[in-house]
């Protein structure tokens, strides 16, 4: 019952998190981690609850400060940090919880100009487990690695995407048409990012209708705010 | 690659069942003027269509090759009654195309009713006839029709491939059952049922090269064994077929052993006639879509490096 408790208290902390981004996403205007997450048990629980919400969002956490390219204040890097440091990736993780992490490192390198690049530069971790993927299978995984997905963002995941964007274009019609709207805004944001895209896939429409369909979840209007930021700046 | 034995399986099963069953193909002489005489010509057409697909492919053994024109026979002596079935129906809805489409793969296998030739050449010269509302994809077929009987078609081919959807190439995540079939008989009707894939042309081809992998992986997905045969087919009229390994295994695992093939899911329940309607058609899509892809996978194999 407790955990049950826990979890349903931190899906509403992710939630609550996720829209606050989606809103700072589409206003432009500043964004603060710090304080945006609050919990009901008191100080040293909603805490750590906010720290737990910032991990499951991950990099995403701080797509306000990378997509609009603003410095993020002191205390909210702290708390990104604190997120990534506080929850390491077991040894049996899965190569997406692994890879979730390393954005994470990665965006606090990119941001933390007082770490100057040069400490705690962690090696990428491996990509193989897509080499063999079927198309539907690479965009599921990419889906769930959206925060990778962001621009001048090199990574072994997005070299994969890069040399296939007809099998994520596959994945985004498949997501779409099994009603997945999370996975199908997920592969829309990596699309964004990707040369030779099918044209007749129709992928400006494909964004929009996601954003319809899927309005309900945060999570899914996050992703394609992200892509619709991406593309306008793509233009620019 | 999916096993060519595995492919053949799949449609020598399926004319065993329609062999069997034989009787099915039937007209109702008493039908409900509401429901129309002509409803149940299309099954008749449809086989005729298939068999003709079997005969040119030429990778059917004796046995099939002689189930096939046994039930050409009995659709044509018996079901049609020599073709006099067929002047009838023209002489209920004289505008109807459907006794000509009916017609034609008997006349292209050397069966001849010249009533309803002179029919079809009066209503050729018919404003009316070119001007009846079809949906796009079948105006196509009807211009092709056209084209085979020897006439012009009216209008011309090359002016309504843009007029169906697929001639649009839209967003492929819109597709739906419907607009699938849609496609589906687009293909059909550019290549003649298979007999000339390079009747698509190249935009259109490369369209289908790139999304209908979604769509196979889709409608098996969803067990709709009828729409996948169709999707099997276009696969197969395509300059590079994949064959696709998942959707063939799938396809052949919902055959029964009796070689029906269910239209969705699992077989239905029903009398003998109930169950041969809701049959039929799936079950004469997967002999065509095995026929066509037997076909094209000894081509690939000629063509492979030795």
């Amino acid at each position: 019952m407790e955990q049950s408790g826990t979890s349903t208290r931190l899906a509403g902390a992710v939630q609550g998190l996720t829209s606050e981004l989606v809103s700072a996403l589409r206003s432009g205007g500043p964004f603060r981690l710090a304080g945006s997450v609050r919990g009901a048990d008191g100080p040293e629980a909603a805490d750590g609850l906010a720290l737990a919400a910032v991990r499951v969002v991950g990099a995403d956490a701080a797509l306000p400060s990378v997509l609009h390219r603003t410095p993020p204040e002191p205390d909210d890097l702290a708390v990104f940090s604190r997120a990534v440091h506080a929850y390491p990736p077991p040894s049996d993780a899965s190569p997406t919880s692994v890879w979730s992490h390393w954005a994470m490192k990665r965006t606090l390198l990119r941001l933390d100009a007082s770490l100057d690049g040069a400490a705690g530069h962690d090696p990428e971790p491996q990509a193989a487990w897509l080499d063999d993927a079927s198309w539907q299978s690479l965009t599921h995984q990419l889906a769930v690695l959206a925060p990778l997905a962001v621009p001048a963002g090199d990574s072994a995941v997005a070299r994969v995407a890069r040399g296939r964007p007809v099998d994520v274009a596959r994945g985004f019609v498949r997501a779409v048409r099994r009603r997945d709207w999370l996975q199908a805004a997920g592969a829309g944001r990596w699309l964004v990012l990707l040369d030779d895209v099918p044209p007749t896939l129709g992928l400006e429409a494909g964004l929009d209708f996601v954003a319809q369909m899927g309005c309900d979840d945060p999570r899914v209007a996050l992703q394609i705010e992200a892509a619709h930021l991406m593309r306008a700046g793509v233009r620019v | 690659m999916t096993s060519t034995r595995l492919i053949h399986t799949v449609g020598t099963g399926a004319l065993e069942w329609l062999h069997a069953h034989r009787d099915g193909f039937r007209l109702e002489q008493d039908v409900d003027p509401e429901v129309g005489f002509l409803e149940r010509f299309k099954p008749v057409g449809e086989l005729a269509i298939i068999c003709k697909v079997l005969f040119r492919e030429g990778v059917a053994g004796s046995r099939q090759a002689q189930l096939a024109r046994q039930l050409l026979d009995h659709a044509w002596r018996d079901t049609l009654d020599g073709g006099r079935m067929l002047v009838r129906g023209h002489r209920i809805e004289p505008l109807s195309p459907i006794p000509f489409e009916v017609y034609l793969p008997f006349r292209e296998l050397g069966y001849s009713r010249p009533e309803i030739e002179q029919a079809l050449l009066l209503n050729h010269r018919l404003e009316s006839f070119a001007a009846y509302e079809v949906p796009p994809a079948r105006r196509l077929g009807l211009s092709a029709f056209q084209r085979r009987f020897g006439l012009a078609p009216r209008p011309p081919e090359s002016e309504l491939v843009g007029t169906t959807w697929l001639g649009r190439t839209p967003e492929p995540w819109t597709v739906e059952g419907h607009i699938a079939y849609d496609v589906t008989h687009t293909v059909f009707h550019l290549t003649d049922w298979g007999e000339r894939p390079d009747g698509i042309p190249d935009r259109l081809a490369g369209y289908l090269a790139t999304w209908l992998p979604v769509w196979l992986d889709d409608w098996l997905d969803l067990a709709r064994w009828d729409l996948l045969g169709e999707l099997l087919v276009v696969d197969a009229c395509l300059p590079r077929p994949t064959l696709d390994e998942r959707a063939w295994e799938g396809f052949a695992a919902a055959q029964q052993p009796d070689g029906a093939m269910p239209a969705v899911r699992t077989m239905p329940q029903g009398d003998a006639e109930e169950l041969f309607d809701l049959v039929y058609h799936p079950t004469l899509v997967a002999a065509f879509a095995s026929v066509l892809a037997t076909s094209r996978a000894l081509t690939q194999l000629v063509h492979a490096p030795a």
